[in-house]
């Protein structure tokens, strides 16, 4: 009798574990279709597949562009998968009900056709889709639980080491002059016991004067000079700050940021300021510019909902609003200055006058812009003449001459190149 | 002669600081030496001044308004930008027309040959275009692994079956009119320059 209960329970508990095992994974369980090869060149195969015609639309586990295609010929048959690889807009149009299902779920979003597929390529990418890359969610928790505990070491300890250095050195200081004190005030007593002599009694006794001091006339001079140095130096730095707008860096409407977009998602300068190569101007981008991307991107690191900000650029794009940028480069009207000229045909990087835009959360004006720092820039930058007819002949005038062809010497620091 | 001279040390102390508040920071953008010369009289579309009392102290103007508001009051949200009167043509340097066909046309567009000679120099300009206006999303390399491209989802790899053998002209619409979860380009991208692009996608991206 107890035998025969203990050979039943062993299976039943093995599939209620195996069960459990399932669950707390969070893995979904399904049935694979047989007929899907499972075999190691299969699933290598369908990788390669997958990666060059599904993978920025699908993943395996998760709702992508498109839904998640693990268990896919479990919901659906195999024919009725490769079919709707093949050309979904066809078996849509067909009127197939499971196609046209997953179509609405999905907004009617379209997916290519992708006819070139043959029968093996496409068991092979099912074999992949069913069987390859499983993911162990204790291992990722694990995985992510390492780097993050990686990443909060490191940096740090030098400056820590620093302050307690510092702390300590104060403290040795403060008790040396502590012990210094107290031997002054030892020495002083032991000697107003003693019989001393006119001189040394008149030192011992002395007190600080501080009025005397106040007015000597040393005191008064050395005092005045620092003063007025130090005034007529200020006043001099601040005349020359006058009109110079060095690190001015408002709060604008939006608060974009030039460190996410063209920092960490390296999106290239030109894609929104689309007239540095072509005009005077490097443009602030239309809201339009702005959709290209956002239409798809409500909010930043990936939270649900929309972003405030973001949401300023909707209601832009909606009330047919201009969005006020301010300003930060204000070049005076009295010098013309050409962004095409420059970038184009010399051949400067942005940051060279804009600074580590990429670094900076909010703009701000990284130089000058004084006549002073344009004209330095002349003297010292060399002629970019290389596969520019324009400049053959300049080029070759100039070719005698020791220096190299600088902008100063085709007129770069001509009044009328600016000022007209 | 104490007064005297304490007033000549409160007057260098106060000229002294007064001054120290002229240099820009932060949100104040400083003071000018001749704001007249500095604010344009004409109508500037990125520099346009919106508040009608800038500069009503030294104004000399007759319609009562601050000397350095520039704004024009008759355009839709007093911008000094106006779009351009309906089917107007602008002119181009290659006598090229505008681009008429609606975005779902692709297959009218797709027997469009590219205009540009393909030359070195045309490939290495698409290059330089290709990465400054499709590598965010797209990948230096095309296969649409770009860092924008990764956040935005279903970026086409260029490289995969479905768009390796896709025509010029198919290439050309989709850059200026968008398709799927793609924006339109082309209000960026001047034409000439998009065929660039094409160019530097078939010859090279795409080469087999």
């Amino acid at each position: 009798m107890s035998i025969n209960r203990s050979l039943l329970s062993v299976p039943l508990r093995f599939s209620i574990l195996m069960m459990l095992i399932f669950q707390l994974s969070g893995t979904q369980v399904y049935a694979v279709n047989p007929d899907v090869p499972n075999s190691e060149e299969a699933i290598a195969a369908g990788k390669t597949v997958f990666n060059a015609n599904c993978r920025t639309c699908h993943r395996l586990d998760s709702k992508n562009v498109g839904p998640a295609l693990r268990g896919v010929t479990d919901r659906h048959s195999i024919e009725w998968n490769k079919k709707f690889i093949r050309n979904s807009q066809a078996l849509i149009a067909s009127g197939d009900a499971e196609a046209v299902a997953i179509a609405a779920q999905f907004n009617n979003l379209v997916m290519p056709a992708h006819e070139f597929l043959s029968d093996t390529d496409l068991l092979n990418l099912l074999s992949y889709i069913e069987y390859g890359d499983k993911v162990d969610p204790a291992a990722a928790a694990a995985a992510v639980d390492g780097a993050s505990a990686g990443t909060s070491a490191g940096s740090g300890i030098p400056s820590e080491y620093l302050t307690i250095i510092l702390g300590v050195l104060v403290v040795v200081l403060l008790l040396i002059l502590i012990v210094l004190g107290l031997i002054i005030s030892i020495l002083t007593k032991y000697l107003g016991n003693q019989k001393l002599d006119a001189v040394d009694e008149e030192f011992i006794n002395q007190k600080f004067d501080f009025k005397k001091l106040l007015k000597s006339d040393g005191f008064v001079i050395i005092i005045t000079t620092i003063v007025i140095a130090f005034t007529v130096k200020t006043a001099l730095d601040e005349i020359l700050t006058i009109g110079v707008q060095q690190g001015y860096g408002p709060k604008q409407p939006i608060a974009f940021s030039h460190q996410l977009h063209a920092g960490q998602y390296e999106v290239e300068c030109q894609y929104c300021h689309t007239g540095v190569e072509i005009g005077k101007s490097a443009n602030i981008p239309s809201a339009n510019i702005c959709m290209n991307c956002h239409t798809h991107i409500q909010n930043v690191g990936g939270k649900e909902g929309i972003s405030p900000e973001i949401a300023k650029i909707y209601a832009a794009v909606d009330n047919n609003q201009p969005i006020e940028w301010v300003r930060i480069h204000n070049l005076p009207d009295l010098s013309y200055f050409n962004h095409a000229q420059h970038v184009a045909v010399g051949g400067i990087e942005c940051q060279t006058c804009h600074g580590p835009i990429q670094e900076m959360e909010v703009v701000y004006q990284h130089s000058s812009l004084t006549m002073g720092w344009c004209i330095d820039c002349h003297r010292q930058t060399d002629i970019n003449s290389k596969g520019n007819e324009y400049y053959d002949k300049l080029v070759q005038l100039h070719s005698n001459s020791k220096e190299a062809l600088k902008v100063k010497d085709i007129g770069g620091l001509e009044c009328a190149k600016c000022h007209y | 002669m104490k007064i005297t001279h304490s007033i000549y040390t409160f007057a260098f102390l106060g000229a002294a600081f007064g001054l120290s508040s002229c240099g820009a920071s932060g949100e104040d953008p400083g003071y000018e030496f001749a704001p007249q010369m500095y604010n344009s009289i004409a109508y500037e579309p990125l520099s346009q001044i919106v508040n009608e009392d800038e500069g009503a102290w030294l104004s000399s103007r007759e319609d009562g308004k601050g000397e350095f508001f520039n704004s024009n009051i008759n355009n839709p949200n007093r911008m000094n930008m106006r779009e351009p009167v309906a089917n107007t043509v602008p002119r181009s340097k290659d006598g090229s027309l505008p681009y008429r066909l609606k975005q779902f046309e692709l297959e009218a567009a797709a027997v469009n040959v590219n205009p540009v000679a393909l030359t070195p120099q045309v490939l290495a300009e698409g290059k330089v275009l290709y990465t400054q206006y499709c590598s965010t999303c797209h990948g230096q390399g095309g296969e649409g692994d770009g860092k924008a491209g990764e956040v935005i989802g279903g970026v086409a790899n260029l490289k995969g079956g479905a768009y390796i053998n896709l025509p010029e002209g198919h290439i050309f619409h989709v850059v200026m009119k968008g398709k799927g979860r793609m924006g339109a380009h082309g209000s960026q991208i001047p034409q000439e320059r998009i065929w660039k692009i094409v160019h530097y996608v078939k010859q090279e991206i795409q080469k087999q």
